[in-house]
């Protein structure tokens, strides 16, 4: 009966391999480290980010200004316009007189001092709560292109919802993730370079027993096994140490907006489910690197 | 046990290493193969242990035809097959009770049952004292000891020795030898290649002299020899396995019977 080989065997001799050569080893894991923490970081800021603009767009406000001499009837048909729109929330009409109200409200009393109430300006606005969900660019440029629709009756006067800072922080986030992905190709190759490098050279220092145990009559899994658990343990050296370093640079982090800068803002880590892929992420980097490098060197 | 039809051996560069040999061996025979240097008498052995492939005829070991054998099927093959070399090919980095059990690790036993039976075998070869002890640290004759108790713990019904006494003084190439016919005494077919012409003389063994790949003569077993250890055996090798205590025809096929089944081979 073909019996794989004992767990405890393997993963000594696995172990071994990484005794056997720990500068290279630790330079390995070290590089998946960094690798994955970059990785975690940018995935941090873009899911951080992600997060700030969904809940922008849940709380977003279009104010659309009708002209001074627009009628009930023109108020009543934008309004009716307004709320075909399958992301409006709620809807306020303001005549001219709320609207001068509430700027006089706003502005300072030193300003209003000596003022007529008259050359305050006031015109009838309706105040639009949006429920948008902002994922992308296109779905800002989607609620801009509605706005511009709104924009095209006669009886209103402009119609704004911040639209371009929404596509700043959009085009920053993009920016973000590009530079991101880049980056983490670049320092995955590395890293699967350098595991793939320790397990040639495993391999090369081990060629004598690998000829001894094929001669025993060992199969090429139970030679090539313990090659691909020491590419793991090094992936998950490196898995476990970025998940440290991310862990506290998220501790530093909160420390920073709740005391530095007195933000009410609470930065969420990462979803459980990207922690446990980072986490996982080394093993299968470890893996794959050396599986490339057994398949390549260790011939049995 | 083994039979060798018209075997032939040609590598690339145009040598016969190996030229229309054809022998058997049958099971529980002790068999000198000797020679000159290229004689083919390694290459025999490496055929045997499908390192590698005849250029033509057939190979039968234990019944079984491994020129038809997949590679996939080799490993169980050589589990069945016990080897030693003139260099030991002992793992450096590991003891002597590592190198021993690691026969036995690829059939994927279970630690006590490993121990058990290495301290067996280690204790029969008076080792025990050194089992953890690094093979480094050994001289030849126990090196050599150590590589045979690594080819006989899985109790293989073949045991291939490459001068095995080559690389030791001739006492010990002598201790090494009487080993070596004890285990043939216990049932296992044994097959040594040498050119060594003192020891084939002192053991008078049936002898296969292979010159330039042609087998040129087959000598009998010459009965007894002057000089010759003709005594029981006395020696603690305790096998205490099943395989060890069959007559030696049924041990034999037994295990060989289905060398080329990964399935149906195991450790008894």
């Amino acid at each position: 009966m073909k019996r794989p080989p004992r767990p405890d065997y393997v993963l000594r001799q696995a172990w071994l391999l990484v005794r056997a050569s720990p500068w290279l080893a630790a330079v390995s894991s070290l590089t998946i480290a960094l690798a994955l923490a970059l990785v975690g970081v940018f995935a941090m800021v873009l899911f951080n980010a992600s997060q700030l603009l969904h809940d922008l767009g849940r709380s977003l406000t279009l104010t659309v200004y009708l002209r001074e001499n627009a009628l009930d009837t023109d108020i009543a048909a934008v309004q009716a316009k307004v709320r075909t729109h399958a992301g409006v929330k709620g809807v306020r009409v303001l005549t001219a007189d709320q609207d001068r109200t509430r700027n006089t409200k706003l502005l300072p009393a030193e300003l209003l001092q000596g003022l007529d109430e008259a050359a305050i300006p006031g015109q009838p606005v309706i105040e639009v709560d949006l429920n948008a969900d902002l994922g992308s660019r296109a779905d800002v440029d989607t609620l801009s292109a509605w706005c511009k629709s709104l924009k095209a009756v006669q009886s209103v006067e402009d119609a704004e919802f911040g639209a371009e800072k929404l596509r700043l922080l959009f085009a920053f986030v993009e920016i973000a993730r590009t530079i991101g992905l880049v980056l983490t190709f670049v320092l995955l190759a590395s890293a699967m370079f350098f595991v793939f490098s320790t397990i040639r050279l495993s391999v090369f220092s081990r060629k004598e027993e690998i000829e001894i145990l094929a001669l025993v009559g060992a199969t090429p899994v139970f030679i090539r096994v313990p090659f691909l658990v020491e590419g793991v343990l090094q992936g998950l050296c490196g898995s476990l140490l970025a998940a440290g370093l991310l862990g506290l640079l998220h501790l530093e982090l909160l420390g920073l907006i709740r005391d530095v800068h007195m933000l009410n803002l609470s930065a969420t880590l990462l979803p459980p489910g990207m922690i446990v892929w980072l986490v996982l992420g080394g093993p299968l980097v470890g893996l794959a690197a050396a599986a490339v490098s057994v398949g390549r060197y260790l011939k049995v | 046990m083994i039979q060798l039809y018209h075997v032939s051996k040609r590598y690339p560069n145009g040598c016969d290493a190996l030229n229309d040999v054809t022998l058997r061996i049958r099971e529980g025979e002790f068999v000198f193969l000797t020679g000159a240097s290229g004689a083919g008498k390694s290459t025999l052995l490496r055929l045997l242990l499908v390192m590698e492939r005849a250029t033509e005829g057939q190979i039968l070991i234990g019944g079984r035809n491994i020129h038809v054998l997949r590679d996939s099927s080799v490993p169980f093959l050589r589990r069945n097959i016990g080897v030693v070399f003139q260099d030991f090919r002992l793992i450096k980095n590991r003891t002597v009770f590592e190198n021993v059990a690691i026969a036995l690790e690829i059939m994927g036993l279970g630690r006590k049952e490993i121990e058990r039976r290495v301290n067996q075998l280690l204790e029969g070869l008076r080792l025990i004292q050194r089992a953890h002890s690094p093979v480094t640290d050994l001289s030849g004759g126990e090196q050599q000891r150590v590589a045979i108790a690594r080819a006989l713990v899985n109790e293989p019904a073949i045991l291939l020795a490459d001068e095995p006494t080559g690389n030791l003084d001739p006492e010990l190439g002598h201790d090494i030898m009487q080993l070596l016919i004890d285990i043939n005494r216990r049932g296992t077919t044994v097959a040594v290649a040498t050119h060594d012409a003192y020891m084939i003389e002192h053991y008078g063994l049936r002898t296969l002299v292979l010159h330039k790949g042609k087998l040129l003569e087959d000598r009998p077993r010459v009965s007894v020899r002057p000089g010759q250890d003709v005594r029981p055996p006395p020696s603690p090798l305790v096998y205490g396995s099943p395989l060890a205590m069959q007559p030696p025809v049924a041990a034999a096929e037994s295990s060989l019977a289905s060398a080329a089944d990964p399935d149906a081979v195991e450790a008894p």
